[in-house]
C-alpha cells in the first residue's frame, strides 16, 4: 500500500456538503500496463468522487495517468491493461466494477459518454454525420429512423451547429475541427448520459475555437444538469470551468480541493511547480542600436495547387505567404503569431530558404541571400538555424546523440580534428541543459523536453546568430515548456542570439518574444512591441487571440 | 535549474522487476525531466530484442541458419554422392532400431526395400517390403564417398551414412537411381543460389532506383515510375519463357544459370523500387532532413546518413520475402525445364521427373524435392514476419 498522501484523502473535502447527490464514486482504481520488459503501473490507488450536475478536472501532464483513470469508469483500456482487484467504481449506487462486458455496454453511451481528443479520427469518415448520430440513438433506443433523425436534427442544433439539416447529410470531411467536435458532443449527448467525460476536448482546436467548444459543454451541463470529469494539462480551462480540481503525476492523485482553493492554496510541491510553470516574466530590454541581423523585403510564398480533371487541368496559386517584410535585430526574438493555417512557418523556413520564394528579398547580415540556390546558402547554414515543433521527427532515430549534433560541424568543416568536434558537442549538450555523457544514445532513449533540448544543443553547436523556432515548445508538457523558455532565454543572453519564435502560444509569446507579428491568411494583421498587442489589440482577430490565450471565458 | 536537470538525467538503478514508475518518495524532484534509462540501447538491439519474442521468426531464423549451413556443407550432410546411380526408383529405406533378431538396439538399422519373393496371391505381382535379414547398420560422421571440403580439403567424412559403405537411400531414388535425399541436399546450393543472387541483385538496383526516384521528385521521379509501371505490368511468366528459351541448348551451364539470374531480376526489382520510393518520399519531407538542410549537408550525405539507414529496415524485410518467392519461381521454371539445366542439381530440375502421372502413381517418393521448397519457403517468411514485427520499434 503506497503511503497516504496527506493532500490527496480518498474522499473529497466537500463531500455531499452542498446538499448535491453522488453520483459517480471511484475508490482506488488501480490500472497495470504490460510493457516490453515488465509492468507499468500507470493508475495506482485514485479514487474520487463526482456529484450530480459538477464539473469536475483531471488535471497533470501527459503520463500522469488521467486519460487512463477516466477510460477505467468507461472500461475502455486496451488489452494490455488489467484492473486491479480492489478497484471500486460505483455508478448512481450500482456497482459496476464487476459487470460483464454485455452489461457494461449497455451503460456506456448511456449513463457515461466520453468525447475524444482527436475529432478528426473520431468520427467514421465513410458515413453521413446522421448516420452516425442515428446509430447511437439506435442503440439504446427503439425508435423509428424517422425519429432518429429528427432527434439527430435536434441534437446538432442543440451544439450549435449553423444549419442542422443540411450537416446531416455531410460526410465528416467536409466540417471543420471545431465542428467536428461538435458532432461529437452531439454524439455523446444523443441518450442524454448522466455523465459526461471530456478527454482533452479542445486540445487539437484552434484556440479561438477552444473557448466556444468549452462554453457549449457548460451550457449543455447547465441545461441537462450532466456531470462532466474533464480531462486537461491546460490550467486556464481548469480554472475557468471546473469546481473541483484532482491533481494527478505518476499515476496517483497529488492533491485535490475545490478549485479556487487549489489555485490560491495549492498545498503539494507537485501542484506549487504546476502552477508556477505558467510562462511567466518578459523579454530583456533591446539596446537601441542593434543591428538588423535578417531582413526579408515584399516576401512570396505560392503554392501552385492543381483543381479540375485531367483533360482540362486547373492550377491556381495558394498565397501562402503575401507580400511579407520583417526587420529582426541582432539579440531581439520576434514573435510570429497566428492560427494554424495562417502561413507563419512558411514564412519562417521561408526567410531561411527552407522553402522556395517567389519574389521578394531576404537579407542575412547585410547580404543578400534570396537568390542563392541550396550549395550557395551552404556557408551561411551554420549561422543560421532552426528548431522544429516535433522533437520525435527532428531528430534522426537511427543516430546517436554525438552524431545528429557533429553532423553540421562535419559538413561545415567546423573543428579541426574529432578532438576538437568532441569538444564542441559536449559543450553544446552543457549549454542546453543535458549531461555530456549521452553521446552515444539514441533519441528514442529520450522524453519529449529532452529531445528538444538535444535539438536544440544542435542548432547552438554551430554557434549561429539567429535561430529559427517553429513551435518549438508546443508539442511539451507544461512545466517542460517552461524549462525550455528559460533556456532559450539564457541561450539568449549568453550568445546574443536572435530568434524567430513561431507560435500560436501567446502566453509563451509575451515570455519571450520583444516584438510581436500577428498572421492570417498570409498577411500581417497587426504588429508591434508584445506588451502594445496583447494588452491593446487593435483587430478583432488579435483580440480573440488574446482572449482565448488569457483568459479563455471572455 | 540546470543542477536539477542534471542530477535527475543521471543514470539510476535499473528498476528491473520493479514497477518502472517509481515510487514518488524517492523522487522528489518528479517535475523536472524524466528519468532516463541507464542502458545504452542501439536500434539494433532494440529490434533483436524485439524479434526474440516472436515464435514463429525465431523459427524461421534457426531453419534458415540450418538450410544455409546444409547448403554450404552439402557434400558433408548428403550421405550419397548426388550422381552416384544404384536401382532406379527405388522406394525409401525402412529405418527402425530393431535389430534382424528382433531386439532392441540404438544403432539404427536401415532395410533396404525389395522385393521379398513373395507373389500377391490374386495378381500374382511380386511384393515388395523390408528385407529384414540384411540390414545396413547406419551411424553419424561415417567414411563415404570422397570430396574436398570448401573444395580444398580432401576428405571422406560424412554427416551420416551406411557405416559399411553400402547405399542407402532414405528417400528412394529417382528414375536413374540416384539418391533423392543426397540430391536435394546438394540443389539447396543452386536454388538459393539463384535466389540470394537475384535478390540481391534486385535489392540493389531497387533501392538505387527507389531512393533516387523519390529524393529527386519531380519530372524524374514521373519518368521512373511510369517505367516501373511497365515493368510491373508486363505478363512476367511468358517472358521467362521467351527470354530463358534465347539462350542456345548447347551453352555451358553455368552461362544458363547466370542467364536465369539476369532474367529474374530484370524483372523483379520493380516492385521494391516503389516501396522504397514512397518510403523516401515520405522521409525527404520530414523534419530531420529539413534540419539537414539547414546545417548545410549536401544530398549524397543525407540520402546516405538520413534516408538510407532509416529505409534499410524496410528493404530487409522486403529481402527476406523476396527470397521464398524466387525459389518458388525457380523450382517452377526448373519444373518447366527452363531454369538449371543437368548436370547442374536444382529442386526444380528434381521435380521435373514428376511430370507423368504414371510415375507419381507408382513412385510417390520423387514428390519429396516438394518438401524442401516447402520447408525453405516457410522458413524465410517466417523469418520475414518476425522481422517485420520488430524493425518498427518506436
Amino acid at each position: 500500500m503506497p503511503e497516504r498522501n496527506p493532500f490527496a484523502p480518498p474522499e473529497r473535502h466537500d463531500l455531499g456538503k452542498h446538499g448535491r447527490e453522488l453520483i459517480l464514486d471511484a475508490r482506488n482504481i488501480a490500472v497495470d500496463f504490460k510493457v516490453e520488459g515488465g509492468v507499468v503501473n500507470a493508475v495506482r490507488d485514485v479514487s474520487f468522487q463526482l456529484h450530480k450536475g459538477e464539473t469536475i478536472a483531471l488535471v497533470g501532464e501527459s503520463g500522469s495517468g488521467k486519460s487512463v483513470t477516466a477510460r477505467t469508469v468507461m472500461r475502455l483500456l486496451s488489452r494490455r491493461a488489467t484492473i486491479k482487484p480492489g478497484t471500486k467504481i460505483t455508478l448512481s449506487g450500482m456497482d459496476i466494477t464487476s459487470l460483464s462486458e454485455r452489461e457494461m455496454r449497455r451503460l456506456r453511451g448511456k449513463k457515461v459518454s466520453m468525447i475524444f481528443q482527436e475529432p478528426m479520427s473520431s468520427l467514421n469518415p465513410v458515413y453521413t454525420i446522421g448516420r452516425q448520430i442515428c446509430e447511437i440513438l439506435h442503440l439504446h433506443n427503439r425508435i423509428s429512423h424517422r425519429e432518429a433523425l429528427e432527434r439527430a436534427r435536434q441534437l446538432l442544433e442543440e451544439v450549435q451547429i449553423s444549419q442542422p439539416a443540411e450537416r446531416l447529410r455531410q460526410y465528416p470531411h467536409q466540417l471543420s475541427g471545431g465542428q467536428r467536435q461538435r458532432v461529437m458532443i452531439a454524439m455523446a449527448l444523443a441518450n442524454r448520459p448522466d455523465i459526461l467525460i471530456a478527454d482533452e476536448p479542445t486540445t487539437a482546436l484552434d484556440v479561438t475555437v477552444q473557448a466556444q467548444i468549452l462554453h457549449l459543454i457548460k451550457d449543455l451541463k447547465d441545461k441537462y444538469g450532466m456531470a462532466v470529469i474533464l480531462i486537461t494539462h491546460d490550467l486556464t480551462i481548469v480554472r475557468q470551468f471546473s469546481e473541483y480540481v484532482y491533481v494527478m503525476q505518476d499515476g496517483v492523485v497529488r492533491e485535490h480541493n475545490e478549485t479556487e482553493a487549489i489555485f490560491s492554496n495549492p498545498q503539494h510541491p507537485y501542484t506549487q511547480r504546476l502552477l508556477a510553470a505558467e510562462p511567466r516574466g518578459s523579454a530583456r530590454p533591446l539596446s537601441e542600436n542593434s543591428p538588423i541581423v535578417l531582413q526579408g523585403r515584399n516576401v512570396n510564398v505560392t503554392f501552385k495547387l492543381r483543381r479540375g480533371g485531367m483533360l482540362r487541368p486547373d492550377y491556381f496559386d495558394l498565397v501562402a505567404v503575401n507580400n511579407l517584410s520583417l526587420d529582426l535585430r541582432r539579440h531581439e526574438t520576434l514573435g510570429l503569431v497566428g492560427e494554424s493555417g495562417s502561413g507563419k512557418t512558411t514564412f519562417g523556413q521561408a526567410l531561411i530558404r527552407l522553402i522556395e520564394n517567389q519574389g521578394g528579398e531576404i537579407y542575412f547580415d547585410g547580404q543578400p541571400i534570396h537568390a542563392l540556390n541550396r550549395k550557395g546558402m551552404r556557408p551561411l547554414r551554420s549561422r543560421m538555424q532552426v528548431v522544429f515543433q516535433d522533437p520525435f521527427a527532428s531528430l534522426n532515430p537511427r543516430m546517436s546523440v554525438r552524431q545528429i549534433i557533429e553532423e553540421g560541424l562535419i559538413v561545415n568543416g567546423i573543428g579541426a580534428s574529432r578532438r576538437e568536434r568532441l569538444d564542441r558537442v559536449r559543450q553544446a549538450l552543457r549549454d542546453a541543459g543535458l549531461p555530456d555523457n549521452i553521446l552515444n544514445r539514441f533519441p528514442h532513449e529520450f522524453s519529449g523536453g529532452q529531445r528538444q533540448r538535444i535539438a536544440i544543443a544542435r542548432a547552438i553547436a554551430l554557434e549561429p546568430e539567429f535561430i529559427l523556432l517553429d513551435e518549438p515548445t508546443s508539442a511539451l508538457d507544461l512545466s517542460i515548456q517552461a524549462q525550455i523558455i528559460r533556456l532559450l532565454r539564457k541561450l539568449q543572453d549568453e550568445k546574443g542570439l536572435s530568434y524567430l519564435f513561431i507560435s500560436h502560444d501567446l502566453k509563451v509569446v509575451r515570455a519571450l518574444c520583444h516584438r510581436v507579428m500577428v498572421m492570417q491568411f498570409g498577411r500581417i494583421v497587426e504588429q508591434g512591441p508584445v506588451d502594445e498587442v496583447l494588452s491593446n489589440p487593435r483587430t478583432d482577430y488579435t483580440a480573440r487571440l488574446v482572449r482565448a490565450a488569457f483568459e479563455i471565458a471572455a | 535549474m540546470t543542477d536539477l536537470d542534471l542530477r535527475r538525467l543521471e543514470p539510476q538503478p535499473s528498476p528491473s522487476g520493479e514497477p518502472l514508475v517509481a515510487p514518488s518518495a524517492t523522487e522528489p524532484d518528479d517535475m523536472v525531466l524524466a528519468r532516463l534509462p541507464d542502458r545504452n540501447e542501439s536500434y539494433y538491439t532494440l529490434v533483436w530484442r524485439r524479434f526474440r519474442r516472436s515464435v514463429s521468426g525465431m523459427t524461421g531464423l534457426v531453419l534458415v541458419t540450418l538450410l544455409i549451413v546444409m547448403a554450404v556443407f552439402a557434400d558433408f550432410f548428403a550421405p550419397m554422392h548426388p550422381r552416384a546411380t544404384d536401382t532406379p526408383f527405388a522406394p525409401p529405406d525402412m529405418i527402425s532400431f530393431t535389430a534382424p533378431d528382433g531386439s532392441f538396439s540404438l544403432i539404427p538399422h536401415v532395410y533396404p526395400i525389395g522385393e521379398t519373393g513373395e507373389f500377391d496371391p490374386v495378381t500374382f505381382q511380386p511384393l515388395t517390403g523390408p528385407i529384414l535379414d540384411d540390414p545396413t547398420p547406419v551411424g553419424f560422421f561415417v567414411k563415404g564417398y570422397e570430396y574436398r571440403l570448401f573444395g580444398i580439403i580432401p576428405t571422406n567424412r560424412h554427416f551420416f551414412g551406411s557405416t559399411d559403405g553400402r547405399p542407402i537411400h532414405l528417400l528412394g531414388t529417382d528414375k536413374f537411381g540416384r539418391d533423392i535425399l543426397s540430391r536435394g541436399i546438394y540443389g539447396s546450393r543452386i536454388s538459393l543460389l539463384i535466389a540470394f543472387a537475384v535478390v540481391t541483385i534486385t535489392t540493389t538496383v531497387g533501392t538505387l532506383i527507389g531512393i533516387t526516384s523519390g529524393y529527386l521528385g519531380g519530372t524524374v521521379d514521373n519518368v521512373v515510375q511510369r517505367f516501373v509501371d511497365f515493368v510491373l505490368a508486363f505478363p512476367q511468366l511468358p517472358l521467362y519463357l521467351a527470354l530463358t528459351s534465347l539462350v542456345p541448348l548447347t551453352a555451358p551451364s553455368n552461362v544458363f544459370i547466370a542467364f536465369v539470374i539476369a532474367v529474374l531480376a530484370a524483372l523483379g526489382w520493380a516492385q521494391l523500387s516503389r516501396e522504397v520510393r514512397s518510403k523516401t518520399l515520405a522521409l525527404a519531407r520530414i523534419d530531420y532532413v529539413r534540419a539537414a538542410i539547414a546545417v548545410g549537408s549536401s544530398d549524397l550525405r543525407i540520402i546516405t546518413r538520413h534516408i538510407l539507414p532509416n529505409v534499410l529496415s524496410h528493404i530487409i524485410v522486403a529481402v527476406t520475402l523476396a527470397i521464398p518467392t524466387v525459389v518458388l519461381l525457380e523450382s517452377f521454371l526448373g519444373f518447366l525445364g527452363f531454369a538449371v539445366k543437368p548436370p547442374l542439381i536444382s529442386w526444380g530440375l528434381m521435380l521435373q521427373d514428376t511430370n507423368t502421372f504414371s510415375v507419381i502413381g507408382s513412385y510417390p517418393w520423387i514428390l519429396s524435392p516438394v518438401v524442401f521448397v516447402l520447408i525453405t519457403v516457410f522458413a524465410f517468411n517466417a523469418l520475414g514476419d518476425g522481422l517485420r514485427d520488430a524493425v518498427d520499434p518506436y
